[in-house]
């Protein structure tokens, strides 16, 4: 059989070139942290330390930071090595076209797991896909040259004859949403044996115990929320769209948690005054379409909505860059409405994460999973949506 | 009452006679629509309405525009509706519906003539319509294209069409109806885009030298995408006096959900509230209302919508009130520049890669 050309002309190679993604179904499969991928990528960090360019981006720096080589040493002996893994072949990854350094997250994945990469990054031209692009090149034309074969970093217009080819020669293809795009891409088939990891729409809350917050620094869990939450306009998966207060100081404690955050937020962030009037205008649709939603306030950085009920749906009006849905609760019985499929992480301040996780498997619930402190919603690990996102790229070969 | 407005020349009140009848009538009309349309009922109930705390025409609440491509609000029975207005939307994107009952279409008919009368006198002129009769052939559903030269209508008489079906100028037409008007004042009326595309450029290549210093043209739709070509307001004057000698400019702003309440420009190119409405620009960082020369972003108030909640709006539109009561043209109230519409958000986060793209297609 003549294998079918990938139609290469819309293709702009930033690590590969059309010989490498015309060949690359024939290169074999590597074990599960193989020595190779693992010395690759501590070089891969020690570069981007290195490079004067990453300093001005936190996250191509916690992307440095986590794969650098003691790290990975540690998460190496988490896993179970006596059972023999290997790569699945081919991984083919669709990364989102906001969050830049995603696609480095999700090919580190694939690289231990012992695959090789074709990778789509958004078409926006963001200076981090370059460093980490630049940095790749160098390796692999220098010392990691025998491994040039297993990368392709590409741009392509929007094209499902393109999508249809590479998914065609896949063994495992990763959609990072929205739904609108895992539907689109979806709609290109993979081959029989291959699999596919999805990362749909997702919300997260957080819960917080008013009297324990009184107790802390309240600038460090300002600032650790706003990470959580304006750090990426509030529309990560992981950052909180409803804070749910417990405990016997509500009131105090939310007025200090706010006006702490409003200091962070006057100074660290830039809102577009669009989307104040978006903000204003989901709160409305909000009122208009179910009751007893209250809005406490009309500081546009931080737009707060008090909800006097938890329904399931309550989260479909969720919006970013600084909307917050606010509830008080006794018991945690009374979030279960809102942990449905779509809700993805739990942040905890002065409430115990195993209880959390425990109530979470008790109630057999859809969603959630994770559950994580205040101010560590965006940290990178290698377990996401539910999936250990290095073992689902691997087979097992068993004797 | 909307009929003590209609005793006064719509630019004779100053500032606080213009702010005491607006605000009796605005509370009126928040408490019709509470009345009479569940949504909005619900809306005020969520941002804690008082009618006691309204101080002035600024306490009123201020919806959303945007909630009119959402919802279908009307303060009327559906049997009571006389016309739906819609908002010219491309494919894909979504419409205003505006329900007018036969009161409100009347009102806004009276108030456009009251407004215009006051810049090209009480008389009807013929009007030259840039634009195909195409587009508003179907009744049904107005745009607001269509809706604006049929508002128009009622202010002139023996409208003319003067393009083709494929926007190509009719010089036939054109001709014909200045032989018959052009001695005396008429007016041409178009979307500024087309006024530029289809009129001037026309023009510019025909062996004929025009003649229309009596002509008022008066522009609507905007200035974006013009300017995205590099053509100013002043460029865009110069050259339509250098091609046909356009005597009076007469650019306006208006939406299809404030229809009648226009802003007409003056002899001094400034665009002015009449007393059936007012703007107040606001600060994105709390909705607090600008300065006088601050930019901000656009509400508009109307005293006309009786039959659907649009008596105070949000718009997604920046502006500056240059100034009130103070026009060198004599014209009491506030005289406005809108710059356009609010620059559209690029927000981080997983957002799609390929709906992004449907999504603006």
């Amino acid at each position: 059989m003549i294998p079918m050309l990938i139609n290469t002309e819309k293709i702009n190679f930033l690590v590969g070139d059309k010989d490498i993604l015309n060949l690359i179904q024939d290169n074999p499969a590597l074990p599960m942290f193989s020595d190779k991928m693992l010395k690759f990528l501590e070089d891969l960090s020690r570069k981007l330390m290195d490079d004067k360019r990453s300093r001005g981006y936190q996250d191509v720096m916690s992307y440095a930071y986590w794969i650098r080589k003691s790290s990975l040493e540690r998460i190496k002996d988490s896993y179970d090595m006596e059972l023999s893994r290997l790569g699945r072949g081919v991984s083919f990854h669709i990364s989102p076209s906001n969050v830049p350094i995603n696609f480095a997250v999700s090919m580190t994945s694939a690289l231990l797991a012992g695959n090789s990469v074709v990778i789509r990054v958004s078409d926006k031209d963001f200076e981090q896909v370059s460093i980490v692009c630049d940095a790749i090149n160098d390796l692999l034309s220098g010392e990691y040259e025998d491994i040039k074969g297993y990368f392709c970093i590409v741009r392509y217009p929007h094209d499902d004859e393109i999508t249809s080819q590479i998914s065609a020669i896949c063994d495992i293809r990763i959609i990072w949403g929205g739904d609108e795009t895992i539907r689109r891409i979806r709609s290109a088939s993979i081959p029989p044996r291959a699999i596919e990891m999805t990362f749909a729409d997702r919300h997260s809350i957080a819960l917080i115990d008013s009297d324990y917050y009184l107790t802390q620094d309240k600038r460090e869990v300002a600032k650790g929320f706003f990470t959580d939450t304006y750090y990426t306009d509030q529309n990560a998966c992981s950052s909180p769209r409803l804070v749910v207060w417990f405990g016997s100081k509500i009131d105090e404690a939310k007025a200090s948690f706010w006006n702490e955050l409003l200091s962070v937020v006057k100074e660290k962030y830039t809102m577009e005054p669009v989307v104040a009037v978006d903000k204003y205008a989901a709160f409305c649709e909000l009122a208009m379409s179910k009751k007893g939603a209250k809005i406490k306030s009309y500081e546009n950085y931080i737009m707060r909505v008090a909800l006097d009920e938890l329904t399931e749906d309550v989260l479909d009006y969720k919006h970013g860059g600084g909307y917050f849905f606010e509830y008080n609760a006794n018991a945690l019985e009374e979030v279960l409405p809102v942990l449905n499929k779509r809700c993805q992480t739990i942040s905890v301040l002065g409430i115990d994460k195993d209880k959390v996780r425990d109530f979470v498997v008790e109630n057999g619930v859809r969603g959630v999973d994770r559950v994580v402190d205040l101010g560590q919603t965006m940290a990178l690990e290698f377990v996401w949506d539910g999936y250990n996102m290095i073992e689902n790229m691997t087979r097992i070969v068993y004797a | 009452m909307i009929n003590d407005f209609y005793e006064l020349d719509p630019y004779e009140l100053n500032s606080a006679d213009k702010e005491e009848m607006l605000r009796k009538e605005l509370i009126e009309l928040t408490s019709l629509h509470k009345d009479k349309c569940k949504e909005y009922a619900d809306f005020l109930e969520a941002v804690g309405y008082d009618a006691g705390n309204v101080k002035g025409v600024a306490d009123i609440p201020f919806f959303p525009v945007r909630m009119f491509k959402e919802y279908d609000l009307k303060s009327i029975g559906d049997d009571e509706v006389f016309k739906t207005m819609t908002s010219s939307g491309t494919t894909g994107q979504k419409v205003s519906k505006i329900f007018l009952d036969k009161e409100t279409a009347m009102i806004q008919q009276k108030v456009m003539v009251k407004i215009l009368s006051s810049y090209w006198g009480k008389k009807r002129l013929p009007m030259l319509v840039i634009d195909t009769p195409e587009v508003v052939r179907n009744r049904e559903m107005f745009t607001a294209r269509g809706a604006a030269i049929i508002g128009l209508q009622v202010v002139s008489r023996d409208t003319v069409y003067a393009s083709n079906d494929d926007m190509t100028l009719n010089f036939d037409v054109l001709d014909d109806f200045l032989s018959k008007y052009g001695d005396g004042r008429f007016i041409i009326f178009g979307f500024t885009f087309l006024v530029w595309e289809h009129f001037y450029k026309e023009l510019l290549k025909a062996d004929k030298k025009y003649d229309m210093s009596e002509a008022f043209l008066m522009t609507g739709g905007g200035w974006k995408k013009l300017e995205s070509e590099a053509v100013s307001r002043q460029l865009f004057k110069e050259k339509l006096k250098s091609v046909c000698n356009i005597g009076h400019f007469l650019d306006h702003y208006g939406m299809v959900e404030q229809t009648g309440c226009i802003y007409a420009e003056c002899e001094c190119g400034n665009l002015h509230a009449s007393i059936y409405s007012d703007v107040i620009t606001r600060r994105y960082e709390d909705f607090s209302p600008c300065d006088i020369g601050e930019k901000g972003i656009i509400q508009v108030v109307s005293a006309l919508p009786h039959s659907y909640p649009g008596h105070s709006l949000l718009t997604e539109d920046e502006g500056i009130i240059l100034g009130e009561d103070d026009c060198p043209c004599g014209r009491k109230g506030k005289y406005i520049q809108i710059i356009g519409r609010l620059k559209s958000a690029e927000l981080r986060g997983c957002s799609d890669t390929y709906a992004d793209k449907y999504g603006k297609n």
